[in-house]
């Protein structure tokens, strides 16, 4: 018979309402008395004041201009008009090529960042010597500026004076148009982004790479289980959670693609490559339409949340 | 983990997180470094600055009041705002390269503090408007194109007007001389009878030729517009492999500039005598036909997201025959740290297009300041410092086209026209030829420019890539330009 380490009655009362209390499930916690929640009530109010200013205060700022047809520099005050922004929006050809676009480009590169950026986080979360500096070069694009990026690819591409072309010549295959041809212009950017933001979701794969358990490995191995196998059954599933993390912030990232495409195209030739984010830029900074592209940013507020959501479900499923 | 394996993995953590941070705020201010020119010239004209004005050299005859005593001209003091700090927002642009080393000596001079911003074209004017619409006081002075935001902006009331400075004697320096300015420079910065901005350099859009491969082909500078293909084929065959034939703009914003002039030539006009648009009437239809064949048949692959920096890499690189852009390329083409056509290039202005329509388009750049500065006699002592007869006379020796009578006219200038490559002499006949006979309305006339030339723009790029025919290109265009307010 050992000695159990209950608290005595005097130490419990000693310590307070809480302690005499014990744990309690979180919905009664709301019957705390006044004094025990002010502290940490007090403690999170600066972040939830700038959370609520800096959050709520543009977006409701945005949904105010959405309904009304203000506009830079002009000499008339804005007068509001309802939903004749988003119905514009959902008439206007150009907006739907730059939906068309979005979601192009987030399919497309999320599904090669995902699979070309678990391949590489398992190959780097092996311990070998030697693996800290290769996995610092291959991080490495991640941490560059987007703008710096563009900016590079845009002279890289140009199909006369770039060197893309000029290393597809000297390899005798034949030179692309790359930005400047309407059918080439999307997977041009894909190319960008993937070879930018695969590093991201390889991090993020290599650190859990580096938390799994070891047992599920070594009695796979006792049992004779081939590479294939162990990475089809234990380390994929295992992995799985980090992955969806991953996904679920590019899928963020993807739907709001600006930079890239701002820098290297302005949405062009003729709207090609125009995503909802560069759309309302230019309707809202270079032709002074406050009102509309301001609407245009709450359609692609609702698609991002949308989608966002959509990963949080399926990571609530999985993790059951 | 194992505790050595975290500790490892925590540290490359913070270490990306370091580099992540330090490497965006290496990038976070402008993203272009601009050279420092190296002034290779002792100023010949000496720092007029120190010396004390001579006296003004027209006496002043009034035939009413009888004074013939010379009243003594003050000296200017040019350190009243001394003390004082004042920002510019600058674009990538010859004039800045041409400016910039000369500051020192305006900080000297006045003992104003000069801070400055540089931004590609496009990103400075995105700034500026944001800025202005925000009554921001943090940009003093910065260029304004007229031709294409002028209008807009000051009508909603963005630039401070200078009648009251240009008037006051103790804040514009006698010599100053604003006749000097050429009307049209000068009317282009004028709306309403107030002056908003002072002119620093006028451009029209001309062709440059390589003047070498022409001989080599046996050919002349196209007498006539429908001349350009037959000139370019020719160059292209005679040209070493991979050289184009001819470069011109294809990044919409951008085309209105060097499109103009060929409607113009080729009998047509952006708008008709009622103010309709008229792209998809024949002449104008011919000539934007022509824009894209040329294009299309001789130009570089890359054309829909050309403007002037690609065009004139390709030219200065050797790699074109001819290059269709502004007169300010001058300096770019035969920049010494990267040119390798030094000496062999031409510039004459577009031919007349059948029926002998010859109307280029002629604009002028022009600094402004801010109505919500707080600096503003600051920056207006700027402006006069950097568009003074002497400086502009000094710029012009850069190439920088001055919209001053006197910068053409002094002994260097004459010296170096004699004396100097002779692309310089063609220069500026293509300048005055363009200045004379130029029109400034650089894209259909509308209030809000940037959706004009994004249209007129498209409409190029969609007939050039094949997404439209002409004529629906055009009917297109003419319906969205015509429910624009103009």
């Amino acid at each position: 018979m050992g000695r159990t380490l209950t608290p005595t009655p005097e130490a419990i009362e000693a310590a307070g309402p809480a302690a005499r209390r014990g744990p309690l499930p979180h919905f009664l916690q709301a019957l705390l008395s006044r004094r025990e929640q002010l502290t940490p009530a007090l403690m999170v109010a600066p972040a939830a004041l700038f959370s609520v200013l800096m959050v709520g205060f543009p977006f409701g700022y945005a949904a105010y201009l959405a309904l009304t047809d203000f506009r830079l520099a002009s000499t008339v005050p804005a007068k509001f008009v309802g939903l004749a922004n988003f119905a514009r929006a959902f008439q206007d050809p150009v907006f739907h090529k730059a939906l068309q676009v979005t979601l192009t480009i987030y399919v497309v590169a999320l599904f090669l960042e995902v699979v070309l950026g678990t391949y590489a986080g398992i190959l780097l979360g092996q311990k070998l010597r030697g693996i800290g500096p290769l996995r610092m070069l291959a991080f490495a694009p991640a941490v560059i500026p987007s703008v710096a990026v563009g900016l590079i690819f845009v002279q890289m591409y140009d199909p006369a004076q770039g060197l893309m072309n000029y290393l597809l010549k000297a390899a005798g295959a034949k030179p692309q148009p790359w930005l400047s041809d309407p059918r080439t212009v999307v997977p041009s950017i894909i190319l960008v982004e993937v070879w930018q933001w695969t590093p991201f979701i390889t991090l993020i794969v290599t650190g859990a790479m580096q938390s799994l358990p070891t047992e599920p490995f070594e009695s796979a191995l006792i049992d004779g289980a081939s590479s294939f196998q162990i990475l089809r059954y234990i380390t994929l599933p295992l992995l799985r959670p980090a992955i969806l993390v991953a996904a679920m912030l590019r899928t963020v990232d993807l739907m709001r693609i600006f930079d890239s495409i701002y820098i290297m195209t302005q949405g062009g030739p003729v709207n090609a490559s125009m995503s909802l984010n560069v759309y309302a830029f230019t309707q809202g900074i270079l032709f002074s339409q406050i009102g509309y592209a301001s609407s245009v940013m709450l359609v692609l507020l609702c698609l991002v949340l949308l989608t966002s959501g959509l990963f949080g479900i399926i990571r609530a499923r999985s993790a059951l | 983990m194992s505790g050595k394996a975290k500790r490892r993995a925590f540290a490359l953590l913070a270490l990306m997180v370091v580099l992540s941070m330090v490497l965006s705020a290496c990038a976070a201010p402008t993203p272009v470094v601009v050279e420092k020119e190296k002034v290779v010239e002792k100023p010949v004209i000496q720092t007029v600055v120190v010396e004390k004005e001579k006296v003004v050299e027209k006496p002043v005859v009034q035939t009413v009041v009888i004074e013939i005593t010379p009243t003594p001209v003050p000296e200017f003091n040019w350190k009243q705002r001394a003390g004082e700090t004042i920002t510019l927002g600058l674009s990538q642009h010859p004039w800045t390269n041409a400016i910039l080393p000369y500051i020192p000596q305006f900080e000297e001079l006045t003992g104003i503090k000069v801070q400055y911003q540089i931004f590609a074209e496009p990103q400075l004017r995105d700034k500026m408007l944001i800025a202005l619409q925000a009554k921001s006081s943090e940009i003093d002075l910065w260029p304004s194109l007229k031709s294409r935001e002028g209008l807009k902006y000051f009508r909603a009331g963005y630039y401070e007007p200078l009648n009251k400075y240009l008037e006051d004697p103790n804040l514009t320096p006698p010599g100053y001389n604003l006749d000097d300015f050429g009307a049209g420079p000068l009317g282009g910065e004028t709306f309403d009878g107030q002056i908003v901005g002072i002119p620093t350099i006028v451009e029209g859009p001309a062709i440059f030729y390589r003047k070498d491969l022409f001989e080599k082909a046996g050919i002349e500078f196209p007498k006539t517009m429908d001349d350009l293909p037959k000139a370019a084929e020719a160059c292209m065959k005679a040209a070493p492999e991979g050289t184009y034939g001819v470069t011109l703009r294809g990044l919409p914003p951008a085309v209105a500039y060097t499109l103009g002039p060929f409607i113009r030539n080729y009998g047509c006009d952006w708008r008709d005598e009622k103010g309709n648009s008229q792209l998809s009437s024949p002449n104008c239809q011919r000539a934007i036909q022509a824009y894209v064949d040329l294009a299309k048949n001789y130009g570089p692959p890359g054309f829909v997201t050309y403007s002037y920096p690609q065009s004139s890499a390709l030219m200065a690189s050797g790699q074109v025959c001819m290059e269709i852009e502004s007169t300010n390329e001058i300096s770019t083409i035969l920049d010494p740290n990267t040119s390798q056509v030094i000496g062999k290039v031409g510039v004459k202005p577009y031919p007349p297009g059948p029926g002998g329509h010859d109307v280029p388009t002629v604009l002028q750049w022009g600094n402004s300041i801010n109505a919500f500065s707080k600096h503003k006699e600051a920056a207006w002592l700027f402006m006069v410092w950097s568009t003074s007869p002497e400086m502009q006379a000094r710029l012009q020796l850069k190439g920088i086209a001055s919209p001053r009578a006197s910068s053409w006219q002094t002994p260097e200038w004459k010296a170096k026209l004699v004396e100097g490559d002779p692309i310089w002499r063609e220069w500026t006949e293509t300048l005055q030829h363009i200045v004379e006979k130029g029109s400034g309305q650089v894209g259909p006339p509308a209030v809000e420019q940037p959706t004009v030339r994004q249209i007129v723009g498209d409409m190029v790029n969609a007939i050039y890539l094949g997404t439209m025919t002409l004529e629906e290109a055009t009917k297109k265009a003419d319906e969205q330009l015509n429910q624009l307010e103009h």
